[in-house]
């Protein structure tokens, strides 16, 4: 017995309801914690799709680097309940609901007009570290080598950033 | 068996909580995370196309934009603790210095 649909559900709820809680949740720290919750559902439901590298990659980058950059942000800034407070936005976050709930139906419109019309079964596609590296490093070795130029650009960005942030002090 | 159908339901679930939550929250921070998943919502299509349509660049592309993502965390951070420094608010809709 194929048990997938019951772990896709499992994990899709799981990971709707912890993007939920990083948009709602009032304590930054909550905000961050539910998205650190809400990547290993995800990168579990990649693994689902059969792409274990990207999955990993995911889990690694996000859950582990730029999520505990987030945390200590939060950490570090020390925010009081004043600086938090959100007061005077009542048409701004019912409009934004709305827009969400137009874009959730639109997309729900589009999506019931092709992708269930035509059942595309799954393909036999399995990302492993060898299959996504042979690709990486064959099709695509111009734009990963820039990347490298890019990761460079935003640590000279971050430290111009830091330098003048001491020299106001 | 889950068909495509349901993987894109789930990624427009998450890109419309992500949509409201840029538009609703005034706290930076917020809008950066709800800006992850915006982007975590697209990797989820572009996973599920890639399965689908027995290619890999769509796993490629994930790779990129977690990598495109990490710099721009960083950077955003960055930006919004010096805001914290300057102004000792993280609130986005305090900062109106360029509006006159």
């Amino acid at each position: 017995m194929d048990a997938t649909p019951f772990f896709f559900y499992l994990f899709a709820a799981a990971l709707v309801l912890a993007s939920l809680t990083v948009v709602l949740a009032r304590n930054p720290l909550y905000n961050v914690l539910s998205l650190v919750a809400a990547i290993f559902a995800l990168s579990s439901i990649f693994m689902l799709l059969e792409a274990f590298f990207v999955g990993v990659v995911l889990l690694l980058v996000y859950a582990g680097a730029i999520l505990v950059f987030f945390l200590f942000v939060v950490m570090c800034l020390n925010l009081t309940p004043e600086a938090l407070s959100t007061t005077g936005q009542g048409h701004m976050r019912v409009l934004g609901w709305l827009a969400a709930a137009l874009f959730l139906s639109e997309f729900f419109l589009v999506l019931k007009s092709f992708a269930w019309a035509q059942a595309v079964g799954a393909s036999s596609v399995r990302g492993t570290v060898e299959a996504v590296g042979k690709v990486l490093f064959t099709d695509y070795l111009l734009p990963f080598e820039l990347t490298s130029f890019l990761l460079l650009i935003a640590v000279f960005g971050i430290v111009s950033l830091a330098k003048g942030a001491f020299k106001t002090k | 068996m889950i068909g495509l159908g349901s993987y894109l339901l789930l990624s427009g679930i998450i890109f419309a909580i992500g949509i409201a939550g840029v538009v609703t929250s005034r706290n930076a921070l917020k809008i950066l995370l709800s800006l992850e998943l915006l982007l975590a919502a697209s990797n989820l299509s572009f996973v599920a196309f890639s399965r689908f349509n027995g290619d890999y660049t769509g796993q490629l592309i994930v790779f990129f934009v977690i990598l495109v993502a990490a710099a721009e965390v960083a950077i955003g951070l960055a930006i919004i603790v010096l805001m914290y420094r300057h102004f000792s608010t993280i609130q986005a809709d305090e900062l109106k210095d360029l509006k006159w």
